[in-house]
């Protein structure tokens, strides 16, 4: 059976947070397709979290395609892999790999490494939003 | 409410039933060798005949045995125990409650509170009674052979028998559940019922009891010092009494004018005494019901 | 149970309400809702009025002003009907130290019509406590189940929890709560527990009512709160007026302020500048922020009602 965590002072929602373990662990390969995740009741009582709280994380898993609910039977994965195709994946996780290296020749710690993708990815984000609006 | 009214007081029911059984035990021993010296002295016959005139030396024979374990153990001890049985009961009724918070559990069940208040009254009332008259019946049973002696006019037999005695119970109840609403706390309750329910009892009976109604007058001869016609006296455990009647209550002699209150009287006394104390136990218990009712904020 | 459970029927709805104990009101002008089905959490500091709103929505303290209905109907206080819609665990669980669990029970048997003893056997033999002992031999955290178990059993289908583990050790209060989750996962009940400890209440609470001075300063569904709130990081010269929405916090630094402002999604958008930085704010975060502030002496009055909630924004507070 599935086990899910919560880290309370992390600052992401806890539906978030149980949505973001169930995507980790499909590309890990933890999760495969026709597992069936905790009911319910099971996750609210493990984790002492409000049961819609789950049910909020599972609803937008099935609005990922990720998993698929069986009336009376309970939610089962559906999809092996990410939608992301495996080899973009090794290609993105190659350029990262030159990427933290020439970085550490720079001279960057973890801490500041993890501060310039943070923001970086912040800045990201407000430049998209400007480009919708 | 029944159960709940039961079980909450259950232990203060087994005390009563236990103070009923050693009062009982008591009686028995007491009463049942004040009967075999009664018949051994063969009062009965004489005090019909004669009042008592005809054998003297028997009913002070008699009186002498028996009566210091009426005066002493009933007078001293006995007179506060219907106002502790009645304050320890009521005391607690509401304060525990409030003491302890816990009426936030019993009023938030689906019984409102004047309910809840009304029935367990009713029923404890009811049980208090049951035990004042268990406790006057025992008493009077066992005095019988001296009551037919001395009668029962007089105070420290008076107060045992007849409907006195639940009066004061009651009584005491009444003031205990009223101060341990008004107070919150148990102990400072019955307190604060017990000091005025002995006033007004001994009030009652040391100076209005005498007067409930017009006392009745009556001439003797002078009266002598250790004559054994006319005596000089007033009260009881004088026999024959100096107006002719045994049981009349002796208020005061004047040369030879006797101020007394006949034994006929027991009775009306008992209902005046007795009105008063289960009026002032309906005005307590009815304020209680009408304060909490009204009093919709507790902040015990 | 799901969000879907919220009925068209709330659970709990006030309206104006509020209680003067004599010349000092413990809660003015307090007019909520909560739908059926949510776990709801009323916070504020000790005095703030939480026990003042939960006596008058169980039926234990009359109103001064305003009324409160419960599905529906309009609570009267210390009458059974009113008594008999709402099970409610008061702070310190308070049970009769010298009765037995099973004494308890028949005393909720006697006293409830509704009363499920099933319900209240099961629940014992689930946690493993004897009937026949007394409740003063138990532990704290066994009692507080006792307690939880009583109000269940009355089967009301809102259940109202004082401080429910203020009193417990740490396990005795994680047991607690995962029970009270749990149930809230099985059976369609609305439960509204206060609370003085913020930390660990966005776990349970799905509806959040923040009560400072005896008003309600901030009511609504948790995570609707969440996303109208923002914590702006701006340079220390910007003035008030130009930050979006309402500031309801400011802390200020030598070179930067940080703010946390309510505002609509909307109106963030409108507002980006390359030197500001906005981010989540945490559920603590809001509600210490909330408490902190100077108490607004009118009730904020809660965002759309339960008819109306999909999709329209929070409404706006009039002041």
């Amino acid at each position: 059976m599935f086990r899910f965590r919560l880290e309370g002072s992390s600052g992401v929602p806890p539906y978030l947070q149980l949505v973001h373990q169930v995507r980790q662990a499909l590309l890990l390969g933890y999760l495969r397709e026709g597992d069936r995740l905790p009911t319910v009741k099971d996750v609210a009582a493990d984790l002492v979290i409000n049961p819609n709280t789950v049910v909020k994380a599972y609803r937008q898993l099935e609005h990922e395609g990720l998993t698929g609910g069986r009336p009376g039977q309970g939610t089962f994965i559906t999809a092996t892999s990410s939608p992301v195709p495996p080899e973009a994946h090794q290609d993105l996780r190659a350029s990262l790999e030159a990427w933290l290296r020439a970085a550490g020749e720079a001279g960057l710690d973890d801490e500041a490494v993890t501060a310039l993708i943070a923001v970086a990815r912040q800045d990201l984000k407000q430049d998209l939003k400007k480009e919708r609006v | 409410m029944t159960w709940v009214t039961w079980r909450q007081h259950r232990t203060q029911a087994m005390a009563c039933l236990a103070l009923l059984a050693a009062l009982a035990v008591y009686a028995i021993i007491e009463g049942t060798s004040m009967r075999t010296a009664f018949s051994n002295d063969n009062l009965a016959g004489c005090l019909a005949r004669s009042q008592g005139t005809g054998c003297p030396a028997a009913v002070s024979d008699f009186t002498g045995a028996f009566g210091s374990a009426v005066n002493i153990a009933f007078w001293s001890v006995c007179l506060i125990i219907p106002g502790l049985i009645g304050v320890l009961v009521g005391g607690s009724l509401v304060a525990r409650e409030l003491e302890y918070g816990t009426w936030r559990l019993a009023w938030s069940q689906t019984v409102p509170r004047t309910r809840w208040l009304g029935v367990k009254l009713a029923l404890v009332t009811g049980g208090l009674i049951a035990v004042g008259a268990a406790m006057t019946a025992v008493i009077t049973w066992y005095r019988a052979p001296m009551d037919r002696v001395v009668g029962h006019l007089y105070q420290n037999v008076y107060d045992y028998e007849g409907l006195v005695l639940t009066a004061y119970i009651l009584c005491a109840f009444g003031f205990a559940v009223l101060a341990g609403l008004l107070i919150r706390r148990s102990i400072p309750a019955m307190i604060a019922a017990f000091i005025p329910w002995l006033a007004i009892r001994l009030v009652i009976e040391f100076v209005f009891r005498d007067h409930f109604m017009a006392p009745l007058t009556t001439t003797t001869g002078t009266c002598v010092q250790n004559s054994p016609q006319v005596h000089c006296g007033t009260g009881i455990g004088v026999v024959p009494p100096d107006t002719g009647h045994i049981g009349d209550l002796v208020l005061s002699m004047n040369g030879n004018l006797v101020t007394y209150q006949p034994a006929s009287r027991f009775w009306p006394f008992q209902f005046i005494e007795a009105g008063i104390f289960v009026a002032l136990t309906a005005a307590a218990l009815g304020a209680t019901i009408w304060l909490l009712h009204r009093r919709a904020a507790w902040t015990a | 149970m799901t969000q879907d459970a919220y009925g068209s029927v709330p659970a709990l709805r006030t309206d104006r309400l509020g209680r003067r104990y004599g010349k000092v009101w413990g809660l003015r002008d307090c007019t909520l809702e909560v739908p059926a089905g949510a776990v709801a959490a009323v916070v504020g500091p000790n005095g703030a009025g939480k026990t003042t709103l939960l006596e008058m929505i169980i039926g234990l303290l009359e109103p001064t002003e305003g009324r409160v209905d419960v599905f529906g109907q309009t609570s009267r206080a210390d009458t059974a009907r009113s008594l008999g819609r709402v099970g409610y665990v008061a702070q310190d669980h308070p049970l009769y130290r010298d009765f037995t669990v099973a004494d308890m029970f028949h005393l909720g048997r006697a006293m409830n019509p509704s009363w499920d003893q099933n319900l209240a056997d099961a629940r014992m033999d689930a946690l493993s406590i004897p009937v026949n002992r007394k409740i003063r031999r138990l532990s704290g955290g066994q009692q507080a189940q006792v307690s939880l178990t009583m109000a269940l059993a009355k089967r009301a289908p809102l259940l109202v929890l004082d401080e429910p583990v203020s009193s417990l050790d740490p396990v005795a209060r994680l047991d607690f709560m995962r029970d009270v989750m749990a149930i809230a996962a099985d059976q369609a009940l609305t439960f509204l527990i206060s609370s003085h400890v913020v930390a660990e209440l966005e776990r349970y609470c799905d509806w959040l009512i923040i009560l400072s001075a005896g008003h309600v300063q901030l009511a609504g569904p948790a995570d609707e709160l969440l996303a109208a709130h923002q914590l702006l990081t701006v340079p220390r010269a910007t003035p008030d007026a130009d930050l979006p929405g309402t500031v309801i916090q400011r802390t200020d630094s030598d070179r930067h302020s940080t703010v946390l402002v309510r505002a609509g999604a909307d109106q963030f958008a409108g507002y980006g500048r390359p030197s500001w930085q906005a981010d989540p704010v945490s559920f603590e975060q809001l509600i210490m922020a909330y408490l902190q502030r100077r108490p607004s002496p009118r009730s904020y009055d809660n965002p759309a009602p339960a008819a109306e909630r999909p999709g329209t924004p929070a409404k706006e507070v009039t002041r």
